[in-house]
This record gives C-alpha cells, sequence and structure tokens, in this order.
C-alpha cells in the first residue's frame, strides 16, 4: 500500500463529491489539504486530456514534487483523481474500475441526485477495502 | 533564476534606469514612464548617430529591417555572476533621471551619477537626464559637456520626442561600443568565466583544455555581442563557430548557451513568420539545450554553484514559446517538469521565481485551476519571508488565486462580470436540478477555507484591514459550519481588529453576518388599501384585482399573463415596512449596529434599526422607511453596518444559499434555528410608488370599541371620516362586505356625498343603522376576546364592513387623454362595524291558540267579512276595524286565532313588549291619500329579568272574503291542461301559495322590544312564527266555505237596524219566537247541501227531540235541502218555543252534497266518497222566564 494516496471523486460539474485520505502515513491536516490543492490544479490538465483518448484510465497525468496524480474519468464524466505515490500502475487501474462499479451502484440509487455529494458509509468502507487490496 | 525569461530576451540590452538626487517614487516612475516605451529602436533611425570608426565587424547587418531592443531596470539591479555566460545579463548602459528641481546643483548631480556608473562597470554607455529644469539650470546645461541632458519642461509628446531621440543616440553610441568589443575581442582574445568553473588552480591538463575552450567560448560571446547588435546572421556564424568548438572541447555548459544563442538568432530572422517546420526546430534544439544543461551538471560543485537554473530557464523559453492551446500537452510536460526542479534550486528567490513563472504560463494557457495552484505556492514562499512587503505580495499574489477557488472577492467579481448580466438559475421559481448544483459548483470547501485563511493570514501581516476584514467575512459566512465555535470567536475578533483599523463608515462589497432573508412584504392595513382605478368608469374599484388574503381567486378574470408577479403600491410620504428575516447561526452574539434597507433607485428613505441576535438564532424584524418619489422601487437587499463596516446583504444570494441547503449541496442552512425546514419561496413583488393619495381614517364616534347590542336592537352607528392625507377625496362610494350585512338598515351617504371634495383634515360623520343579528354563543366569545384590539379583529368575525372606495382629484391632463393616461389609484378603508351581539330576549316557543266567542242570538247580523268587490261598502270609514279584537257578542261569532308566543328574558334588564299588526289596506287602489297600512299596537307587555312572559298576537284580519279556487290554483297549471278546476292541483303549487301567504302573513306581524332607555329592537321570531303557523295556515287564512248565523224574526221586520242594548238578544220563555238561520256561501260555487238545526241545553242535552225535550219548534229543523248560491245568503225561517227559562246554544250544520275539490281540500277531507260536514259554531240564546 502506498505510503501517501488521497482519493476523490469529482463530478461532471467539477464539484468533489467524495474525498477519502487512504495513506497509511501520519495524517496530517496540512497535508490533506495540500492533497486536495494538487487534485484540483489537476483538473486543467484533465479536462483537456480526457478528450484526447477513448480510454477511461488517464494513467499518471500530473504529478507533483513526488506525488502522482492517476485519473479515471467515467462516461458521465466523473472523474475518480486519485493522488499516489507508488509507480503501480496496474494496481491504480485495478482499483478505478472497482471503484466506478460500486459508483454505478450508487448511481443507481434513485434517492442519490447525480452531482451531489456522496455520503453513502457502506460506499466509503468499500473504497477503503479496496484501497488496502490494490494500492 | 530571473523572471520574465523568453527566448527573445537574449537579444535585449539592459538599461539601468536610476533616480539620482531627490525625488519621489513616483516622479520617477512617470519619467521612467517616458522611456520604457522606447523599448525598440529601428536601425534605421539611428544611423544619424552612428558613424563607422573601423570597419564594422557585423557585416551582415540588416540596417533596413533589423532593429535593436531594450530592456529598462529601474533602480537598477547586483551584477550576475554568469554575465560573461549570457552577455544579455550584462547592464550595457546606465540612465539616471534627476528632477532639477529637488536637485539645483548639476555638478553635485554628475557626481552622483558618476558615482553610480562604477558600480556598473560593464556599462558602455551612460547618459543623466534632468527634468523640469529652470532657466539657470537650462543655461548651465546647455555650457556643459558631461553626460548630463537636460529636458526643458514640455507637453508629453515633445517630451517623448526628445526622449526618442536620446534612446537614438544611446542605441548607436552602444552599437560603436558593441563594434569596439567585438573588434577586440576577435584580435585579442577575452577570458570569460562563470561561477562553474572551478576556482581552484587547474592543472596542467585542465589549463590545455582551458585554452582550448576559451576560443569557443570567445566566439559565443560574439555572437551575442551579435545578437545585442541586432545582427542575427552574425551571431549566428559566430555561434556555430563556438557549437564545433564547444562540442569538441566537451564544453556543455557553453555548448548549451551556444545553441540558446542559435535558437534566438534563428528567431530574430525569421521575425514574424511563425510556421510549425520552425517550431518544431526550435523545440528539437532546445531539447537540445535542456539536455546539454543537465550534462554539465557535475556533482563536485553543485554545494556552490548549479546550472539546474538556465536548464530551467531553458525550460521556460521553450514553454513559453510553445504556450498555446494546441501545444498544452507539450507545455504541460516542460512545467511540471520545472515544478520538479524546483527542488534542486538552492536559492529560495530562484524558487519563487520559478513558481511565478510557471504560474504565468499556466494561466496564459487558459489552465486557471493550474495557476491558482502555483500562485498559492508563491504566496506561501512570500508568506515564509518575514516581512511587511513579502506579505503584501502574498496578498496580492492570493487574490489573483481566488478566482480560480471561487472565494473571490464580490468587489472583484463585480468588475469581471458587469456585463454579462445572464439569467440567475433562480429564476420565476421553475429549477433545473442541474443548475441549482451549477450554483455550487465551487464546493471545494476544505481549498477555499485555507485560501481564505491564507488571505486573512497575509493581509493582517500586509497591514491591510479591509483586505483582513473581507477575507473574514467571507470565510466566517461560507463557511461557518466547518468553524469551531472557537474558530467563530476568533474570526469575529479579527473582524473587529479589522475595524478597528478603518476608518468609520468603510464599505466592503463581502458582506459578514447576518443572513437576511426577504421575509415578506407586508399588504398595507386595510384602511390603507390601495385600489387601481379603471379609467371611465363609474364604479372604478370594480375590476381591479382583488387584495385580499389571496393571490389567486377562482373568480378572477382569466388575465393570468400579466397576473405572474404580485403588484404592490406605495405612496410617496407614507411610511412602509418590509418584513426581513435576520440569522446569526454562529456561537456568539451577533450585533448589528444599524440595518436598512438597500434601495438603489434611490427614492427610498430608509430607517435604520439596531438589532442584536444572540447566538444561533434568527429574528424577523420589519425595517421602514419612506418613498420620496414617483416611480419603481426594487428592494434586493439591505445595508447592514456590523462588525464596524458596512456592506450590502442581498435576498438572492441567501436565497441560492437556502436553495442549495435545500438540495443537500451546502453546508448548512443559517435560518435552521427559525424551525422552518422548507424552503420558503417569498416572490417578490413589482413595487411602485405613486404620488400622494388621500387618506381616509374613520373612527367610531363614542369610542372604537365594539358596540354591544341585544339581538334584535337597532341603533344608529356614527362613523366619523377624517381625511388624513395631503389630497382632497374627491370621489367616494360606499358598500357593505362581510357576513350579516343585510343588519345594516341605512347608511347616510347623502352625507358623505355632499361633503365632497373632502379637504384634507375636514371630518364628516356618517350614521349607519345597524339592527343586531341572532348571537351565536361562539360569537360572543370571540367578540368579548378581541374587542380590545382594533383593525382586523372583525374580518372573520361576525360584524359586516362598510367598504369606502375613495380617490383623489384626476390627473392634470386627464380631461385630455383620459383613456391613455394612467390614473392615480383610489383607496378602499373598510371600517369594520364592530357589533357584539349579546343575547337579548330569547324565544322559547310559538303555538297556535284557537279560541271560539259564542254569539248570542240577536236582532243583528254578524257583518260579512268585505267582499272584494263590494267596494262601496268597506271604504266608509265606519267600517274600519279600530282594533285588533273587537268583540261584539252579539254580532256573531268568529272562531278567533291567536299566535302565542312564549318569550324569555335572560338579561339583567326589563324589556317591553309591544306587538303591532300591519293590516294590508284593501282600499288604497281608490284612495291614494290613505297610503300607509293600518297599524295596530297593543299594550306592552313587560318582561322582568330571569322572567318568561307570553304574548298573544291574533290572528284575526287574514281572512280571505272568498274561498276560492283561485287561491290554490293561481296560475294555469305547467302541463297546459286548459282548465284545472277538475283536474288534481298541483302540490307543488300549492305548498308555494302557502308558503307565500305564510311570509306576508309574518311580515305583517312585528314585535318590538324596549329596554332601558335608548335600546329598542324588533324581535326576529318569523322562523318560529312560520313553523307555528305551517299546519293551521289554512284555517287562518281561509274562510269556511259556509257561515251560519241567527237572527231573531220577532217583528217580522229584516231590518237589523234595532238596537236597543239593554233587551237585546232575550228570549221569553213560553213565547213563540220566531227565528232566522242564515246561510251565507263563501265561495263562488252553488252549493247543494241538508241544513240541520239542534239546539241544546246547557247541560249539552239535546232539548228538541228525545223524552224530556224542553224546546217546542215550528217549521223544518233537520234535512232542509238548501242551494245557496255563490256569495249569497239563504233565510230559513223557524219558530221555538222555550218552555224552561235558561241558557241554550243553538247549532246549525250541514251536509254538502257534491262538494268540489276545493271543498274537499278545505274540509281535509281524503276520500271523494266521503260526505263533507259543515258545521257553525253554537250561537247562546239566553231564555228569560216571563216577567
Amino acid at each position: 500500500m502506498a505510503s501517501t494516496a488521497c482519493f476523490m471523486i469529482v463530478s461532471r460539474t467539477d464539484i468533489p463529491i467524495y474525498e477519502a485520505e487512504l495513506g497509511s502515513a501520519l495524517k496530517k491536516e496540512d497535508a490533506a489539504q495540500q492533497h486536495q490543492f494538487i487534485l484540483h490544479a489537476s483538473l486543467d490538465i484533465v479536462q483537456d486530456l480526457a478528450w484526447t483518448t477513448s480510454a477511461m484510465f488517464l494513467k499518471a497525468i500530473d504529478r507533483f514534487n513526488d506525488l502522482v496524480v492517476s485519473v479515471y474519468v467515467t462516461a458521465g464524466h466523473t472523474r475518480f483523481m486519485l493522488l499516489h505515490d507508488s509507480r503501480n500502475e496496474d494496481g491504480v487501474k485495478c482499483f478505478f474500475q472497482e471503484v466506478h462499479e460500486l459508483y454505478i451502484k450508487i448511481l443507481l440509487n434513485p434517492l442519490y441526485l447525480p452531482g451531489s455529494r456522496i455520503a453513502s458509509s457502506h460506499f466509503d468502507t468499500k473504497v477503503r477495502a479496496l484501497a488496502r487490496k490494490y494500492l | 533564476m530571473e523572471p520574465d525569461v523568453s527566448i527573445e530576451s537574449m537579444c535585449t540590452i539592459r538599461i539601468a534606469v536610476i533616480p539620482i538626487g531627490q525625488i519621489s517614487p513616483s516622479l520617477f516612475r512617470e519619467y521612467a514612464s517616458l522611456l520604457t516605451v522606447h523599448s525598440k529602436i529601428d536601425l534605421s533611425s539611428i544611423s544619424s548617430f552612428y558613424t563607422e570608426h573601423q570597419k564594422s565587424p557585423f557585416t551582415h547587418q540588416p540596417w533596413d529591417s533589423g532593429c535593436l531592443r531594450f530592456k529598462f531596470i529601474l533602480g537598477g539591479s547586483p551584477p550576475s555572476p554568469w554575465e560573461d555566460f549570457q552577455s544579455n545579463r550584462k547592464i550595457l548602459s546606465v540612465i539616471g533621471i534627476f528632477h532639477c528641481p529637488s536637485s539645483p546643483d548639476l555638478d553635485s548631480v554628475n557626481d552622483q551619477f558618476s558615482i553610480v556608473c562604477k558600480a556598473y562597470n560593464s556599462s558602455l554607455a551612460q547618459k543623466c537626464f534632468g527634468f523640469c529644469p529652470g532657466d539657470e539650470q537650462l543655461k548651465d546645461g546647455n555650457r556643459r559637456q558631461d553626460n548630463l541632458n537636460l529636458f526643458p519642461p514640455a507637453d508629453r509628446r515633445t517630451l517623448e520626442m526628445h526622449m526618442h531621440n536620446m534612446m537614438q543616440d544611446i542605441a548607436a553610441s552602444l552599437l560603436m561600443e558593441f563594434e569596439k568589443w567585438v573588434l577586440k575581442a576577435e584580435s585579442a582574445g577575452t577570458i570569460v568565466k562563470t561561477p562553474l568553473d572551478s576556482q581552484a588552480s587547474l592543472s596542467s591538463e585542465e589549463v590545455i583544455k582551458a585554452k582550448k575552450r576559451r576560443l569557443g567560448r570567445a566566439q559565443k560571446t560574439i555572437g551575442d555581442y551579435c545578437l545585442l547588435a541586432g545582427s542575427p546572421v552574425d551571431a549566428n556564424a559566430h555561434y556555430n563557430t563556438a557549437l564545433e568548438l564547444a562540442r569538441l572541447t566537451g564544453d556543455f555548459f557553453w555548448y548549451a548557451g551556444a545553441l540558446e544563442g542559435s535558437v534566438c538568432a534563428l528567431m530574430m530572422d525569421r521575425i514574424g513568420h511563425r510556421d510549425p517546420v520552425l517550431e518544431d526546430e526550435v523545440k528539437y534544439r532546445y531539447n537540445s539545450v535542456i539536455v546539454h544543461y543537465r550534462k554539465s551538471f557535475t556533482q563536485d560543485n553543485s554545494q556552490r554553484v548549479s546550472p539546474v537554473s538556465f536548464e530551467l530557464e531553458a525550460t521556460l523559453r521553450l514553454a513559453r514559446f510553445l504556450c498555446r492551446r494546441e501545444q498544452a500537452k507539450d507545455v504541460v510536460e516542460l512545467l511540471t517538469n520545472a515544478a520538479d526542479g524546483a527542488k534542486s534550486l538552492i536559492d529560495a528567490t530562484d524558487r519563487l521565481v520559478l513558481y511565478i513563472e510557471i504560474a504565468r504560463l499556466y494561466a496564459r494557457l487558459g489552465y486557471e485551476r493550474k495557476a491558482a495552484f502555483f500562485s498559492r505556492q508563491v504566496a506561501q514562499l512570500y508568506l515564509q519571508q518575514d516581512n511587511r512587503f513579502a506579505a503584501v505580495s502574498a496578498l496580492q499574489v492570493l487574490a489573483i488565486s481566488t478566482k480560480a477557488y471561487r472565494v473571490e472577492s464580490k468587489a472583484s467579481s463585480a468588475r469581471d462580470s458587469l456585463p454579462e448580466n445572464g439569467p440567475s438559475p433562480v429564476d420565476g421559481g421553475k429549477l433545473n436540478p442541474n443548475s441549482i448544483v451549477s450554483l455550487f459548483e465551487s464546493q471545494w470547501s476544505t481549498l477555499q477555507m485555507v485560501v481564505l485563511r491564507e488571505i486573512l493570514q497575509s493581509a493582517v501581516r500586509a497591514g491591510d484591514p479591509l483586505a483582513a476584514w473581507s477575507a473574514a467575512a467571507r470565510l466566517l459566512r461560507s463557511y461557518y459550519p466547518l468553524i469551531t465555535p472557537t474558530g467563530q470567536n476568533g474570526l469575529a475578533t479579527a473582524l473587529t481588529n479589522s475595524a478597528a483599523r478603518l476608518p468609520s463608515g468603510t464599505r466592503s462589497a463581502d458582506p459578514a453576518l447576518p443572513f437576511i432573508r426577504l421575509h415578506s412584504f407586508p399588504i398595507s392595513p386595510p384602511e390603507m388599501d390601495i385600489v387601481k382605478r379603471n379609467s371611465g368608469k363609474e364604479d372604478w374599484w370594480a375590476g381591479s384585482a382583488p387584495s385580499g388574503p389571496f393571490i389567486y381567486t377562482p373568480f378572477s378574470k382569466g388575465d393570468t399573463d400579466n397576473n405572474s408577479k404580485q403588484e404592490l403600491i406605495w405612496v410617496v410620504g407614507e411610511p412602509v415596512q418590509v418584513l426581513v428575516e435576520l440569522a446569526n447561526p454562529c456561537g456568539f452574539d451577533l450585533v448589528v449596529d444599524s440595518i436598512y434597507l438597500s434601495v438603489p433607485t434611490g427614492n427610498f428613505d430608509a430607517f435604520p434599526i439596531s438589532v442584536t441576535l444572540t447566538s444561533n438564532s434568527s429574528k424577523v424584524i420589519a425595517l421602514s422607511g419612506i418613498p420620496t418619489s414617483v416611480g419603481p422601487i426594487t428592494v434586493p437587499g439591505c445595508i447592514v453596518h456590523c462588525f464596524g463596516v458596512i456592506t450590502e446583504h442581498l435576498f438572492r444570494d441567501v436565497d441560492n444559499l437556502l436553495l442549495g441547503a435545500a438540495q443537500g449541496l451546502v453546508l448548512s442552512d443559517p435560518f435552521r434555528s427559525s424551525g422552518s425546514a422548507t424552503l420558503r419561496n417569498v416572490s417578490v413583488p413589482n413595487v411602485s410608488v405613486v404620488s400622494s393619495l388621500p387618506l381616509l381614517v374613520s373612527h367610531v364616534v363614542g369610542g372604537d370599541g365594539a358596540v354591544i347590542l341585544y339581538e334584535g336592537e337597532i341603533r344608529d352607528v356614527c362613523i366619523s371620516l377624517a381625511n388624513a392625507g395631503t389630497v382632497p377625496v374627491e370621489q367616494a362610494h360606499i358598500s357593505l362586505s362581510g357576513k350579516n350585512q343585510d343588519a345594516v338598515i341605512s347608511i347616510a351617504y347623502e352625507n358623505l356625498k355632499s361633503a365632497l371634495p373632502l379637504k384634507p383634515g375636514a371630518e364628516i360623520t356618517l350614521p349607519v343603522t345597524i339592527r343586531a343579528w341572532q348571537h351565536t354563543t361562539v360569537d360572543f366569545d370571540t367578540a368579548a376576546g378581541r374587542s380590545g384590539g382594533l383593525g382586523r379583529q372583525s374580518k372573520d368575525g361576525t360584524s359586516p364592513m362598510l367598504m369606502i372606495h375613495y380617490a383623489g382629484p384626476l390627473g392634470s391632463n386627464a380631461e385630455s387623454t383620459a383613456e391613455n393616461t394612467i390614473l392615480p389609484p383610489g383607496r378602499r378603508l373598510v371600517v369594520p362595524l364592530n357589533v357584539c351581539v349579546s343575547q337579548g330576549l330569547s324565544f322559547v316557543k310559538a303555538r297556535m291558540l284557537s279560541m271560539e266567542i259564542p254569539a248570542n242570538v240577536g236582532e243583528n247580523l254578524p257583518k260579512p267579512p268585505p267582499l272584494l268587490d263590494n267596494v262601496t261598502e268597506s271604504s266608509s270609514g265606519s267600517n274600519r276595524i279600530e282594533r285588533l279584537v273587537k268583540k261584539d257578542p252579539y254580532r256573531g261569532t268568529w272562531g278567533l286565532r291567536f299566535l302565542e308566543l312564549e318569550l324569555s328574558n335572560p338579561t339583567d334588564v326589563v324589556f317591553d313588549i309591544s306587538v303591532s299588526v300591519q293590516l294590508e289596506n284593501t282600499t288604497n287602489e281608490d284612495n291614494s291619500t290613505d297610503q300607509e297600512p293600518a297599524e295596530y299596537g297593543y299594550p306592552k307587555t313587560t318582561i322582568d329579568r330571569d322572567s318568561s312572559a307570553r304574548v298573544l298576537i291574533p290572528l284575526e284580519h287574514f281572512k280571505l272574503p272568498v274561498l276560492d279556487a283561485s287561491f290554490f290554483i293561481k296560475e294555469p297549471l305547467v302541463d297546459g291542461t286548459s282548465s284545472g278546476r277538475n283536474s288534481s292541483f298541483s302540490e307543488k303549487h300549492a305548498k308555494a301559495e302557502l308558503n307565500a301567504c305564510i311570509k306576508n302573513l309574518i311580515s305583517r306581524i312585528k314585535v318590538r322590544w324596549e329596554s332601558g332607555r335608548n335600546n329598542t329592537g324588533e324581535l326576529n321570531i318569523k322562523d318560529a312564527m312560520r313553523a307555528a303557523l305551517q299546519t293551521s295556515v289554512m284555517d287562518v287564512l281561509l274562510p269556511d266555505p259556509l257561515t251560519f248565523a241567527f237572527r231573531l224574526a220577532r217583528d217580522g221586520l229584516e231590518d237589523d237596524l234595532q238596537s236597543s242594548a239593554t233587551e237585546e238578544g232575550s228570549v221569553l220563555a213560553h213565547d213563540m219566537t220566531p227565528m232566522e238561520v242564515l246561510v251565507r256561501n263563501n265561495t263562488k260555487e252553488l252549493i247543494k247541501m241538508n241544513l240541520s238545526i239542534t239546539c241544546r241545553d246547557v247541560a249539552g242535552e239535546n232539548c228538541l227531540e228525545g223524552p224530556n225535550a224542553t224546546v217546542l219548534w215550528a217549521g223544518v229543523l233537520s234535512g232542509i235541502t238548501l242551494e245557496v248560491p255563490p256569495l249569497q245568503e239563504i233565510k230559513h225561517p223557524f219558530s221555538l218555543y222555550f218552555l224552561v227559562p235558561g241558557e241554550y246554544s243553538l247549532v246549525a250544520g250541514s251536509v254538502i252534497n257534491d262538494a268540489n275539490e276545493i271543498l274537499r281540500a278545505r274540509a281535509r277531507s281524503d276520500s271523494p266518497t266521503e260526505p263533507i260536514f259543515c258545521q257553525g259554531p253554537p250561537v247562546h240564546v239566553r231564555v228569560c222566564g216571563a216577567p
């Protein structure tokens, strides 16, 4: 598992709808903020890059210092963004694919307004489990 | 690292611009701005200043198209250790600027300037410019031969032209210096060094290597000068040589430098032509440059100097060159690499410059968020430096980044988005979920809070209280749910501290607390209602929108298209109120120093009030003001003076926020504490102000409290109307509304009419007569509970209301174009007639009593009831009945019927009852003077408190004279049968007729009461009477078909004029008494019958027959067959001989043969075969003994 990883889901309208600090490293508030700043900045790159490829997994698209941003864009243009320092691309890809399935389940909930925050604790638990498995 | 590097910066000549002597910074900037416009001097323009001393080394100088580029460095800069490596880093010229009035001594200026110039030993040309010289100085300056130049005072254009000449001079002298330098370098060779070259003594091997390298480096430097001199072809030639030499000697650093120069030369040569081939070439060469810079990195001197900055600069140069949307991927790659390089930079300033450049390039690419990210990095680096200027810089940089993080101050966002005034997504109440989401697009609350906190921190450090206030306000307002109460308190303190350092009355664009939303626009109180005037109509108020509590009524007309928004009318000079709701969701008590309505249209005087909101509370307050001039008014928000700063709070912002809260998109609903979880959608009406209107105020004379009336009481209420406005009332109309409208008997409308126009201040009194209605217990309770209040209390009560529609004068030009002008609206005054009905006399029950007063047999006949056609008889005055019951025992008998009313008096006062009956005057056809129906009164009956009493109402004079079929069938039958005589008449008709009759009857009976001094009224007992009469109305109204009467026919006289009162009607015993029975047919049909007469004694025994008969008789007494023609009488004579004196009664009875329907109906016989028996009342005969 990566020592530092921050996972975010950003909606089509650029609103973060889910965020999770997945790293096993010591949690510091400053670092968490910095992670969000990096991911926020990467959206600029994603928005251009997403249209250049048909693949959903955009691989590592950005980096700052030692942290790499990997992005997965769903068909609905929801972006899964992972900030990590490992180079395990396959693991990241599997992680994204599994999270995508979870996300689709959330979307199927008729009470969920697409684009609003994902508050499901079940989703959170599953994502963290996936992170332990793949990252 | 240097800021603002680009490929072209290789060919710019640096000129230091230095202030000399006393000169204010602003003046220095102004003078310098004259210089900086001349950053490019064409070679063709300097030829006049240029003299070729030797043969120019720049053989390919493009004199016609080339130019020299300058970069002015204000204030100069320290010499760079790398200036040998890149000659464009050298300060090649120094320009001093001085302000003559503050530096009068030119010699000292000259001295100072030369001292300054000494610091720049690379400088090849020096000039010192003086501005605004005095006459003395000018004279002095003209004589001098040094570098001082004075600019006589002139306008800016002239000065710029002078400056242009000066720059051309400088350019020419620099060009000549370059030539000199290049010639010297070519011949003698020059030693150029960089910090990279080790300072340690060189080993022999290295010395040889250095000698070899020197040539290449010299060539590179010459190339640099060629570039600066604006000769790219020459430069390119020298660079090529240098590249060869450097490659041979493995001098990677210089190789990369020469390569960079060659790219610049290439660009210069192809200036203005940009094509993909060139781009690829540049990209290829620069990648090579970057690679070679990287190669030149050696471990041994990495501690001291590093070529990393050159690598990064080269990266940035390439990125800047490529910086276009199409190349975004490459640029991002380059910039990401550059950002990675930041770690290896030793100097913090270098890192700062690097981040600034990266941010600028990202911004140029349109990557706002990336730019904001690096701006924030820059700001953090600034904040690490612990001084005020760094903090100011940090604040400025952060302010730039706020837009990307969407926390920008309203002041800056208003500047940016002023032209676009797009429709807000909440328009019209229709909402698309997506558009709501887009309202909160920026929900990176963590980031936003961090950025705002950093802005606050840097603003505090930079000493910018307004920026600090604004940041704290934004932080508190938007993110209070994420901040602990302690943090909220801290922010509040920060706000107060910042405000303390601001001048009072400072305005900020960013509102802090409280949250304000529109609660409602209260509709004007009913006494000030405004009604649109409908021009050209007599009843101008009709058809105007109802200003009742319902916005939509199903009864309004179908013009819904323009009714989408509520209209509200305010009047100039009349105070109005708007209710707003304030909320303080934070954990501290909030003191709002003043709050008032913000009206940008300017025609409104708002009254400020101050409010204190406790923590986590909300409050609805009324903000008032006075409209000052006619026109539309918009109230978009409030102006709030809170935390020492004045801010404008817009309702729309909070509405959006609440919308988001309802959707779960924003953090929290600040109005949660007010308890209304649902989203309130207050429609903002279109408010318009109209000119002054009259204003009627009303009060009830004798106190505005409810008038307490007993049921049925009639009272005059005087309403005083006064015009409290400034405009006279010219039209007025009174109508009634509400419940119990029929309680108002009369309104003295003429009083009002005659008083028009009612001048301002005038007052009139309007008497209104009210009759109290039926008392209900509920009414009593509510009326008692509310009797103290005014206004609306009776709106939902049972009292009727007077609606007075009134209006001022028409517009001045109304007579010319009546249709087009908009009339000033009218007003409606609703005057509730506050009547509290208390229980009065209560009615217990009513019943019919019938009694028969037996008549005595005398010589007179009872007067037959007047016939309709017998006009002459009934018109005589003596015929009139003067009293209700005229009891004359000798005039025959009547079946009297009484209506007995039982009344009880539960109150604690005494009531006097008087009954009167109104008689229809049958004679009013020919006697027109006698119009008034006769009325007959009874003596008063007094009912004491808590007592009951019965009142008898004789129902006497209602009988119809003739029993007629027309009574039953007044109209032809609906089914069209030609004659309804034999057909059964419709029961429906009969019933309707009956009801009409009963109603008529009832309406003529009035029961009035009096109590105390001035309480009079009328009992409302119609229903009770109707119920009582329902069953026996036939008996009351209809005459019997046959009436019988007995008469003494003693003298054989048939006239009834004899009227001896004493012995009248007495019959002697033992005497043959001739008598007559008169049978009268009251129908219009011939009646055949069997008449029989019986006589009974006191005991009721039949005296005529049986074993002990005491009366002898002569004539026929039974089975007399008679035919009575319609409306005629028949006499039947007979004689009786009484044996025993005493009282006897004679009864005549008859069996009607072949009775028709009417008779049957009258007799209430069911079967058609049943004989109809008709009996007259008994008639008394007193038989006296023999004298």
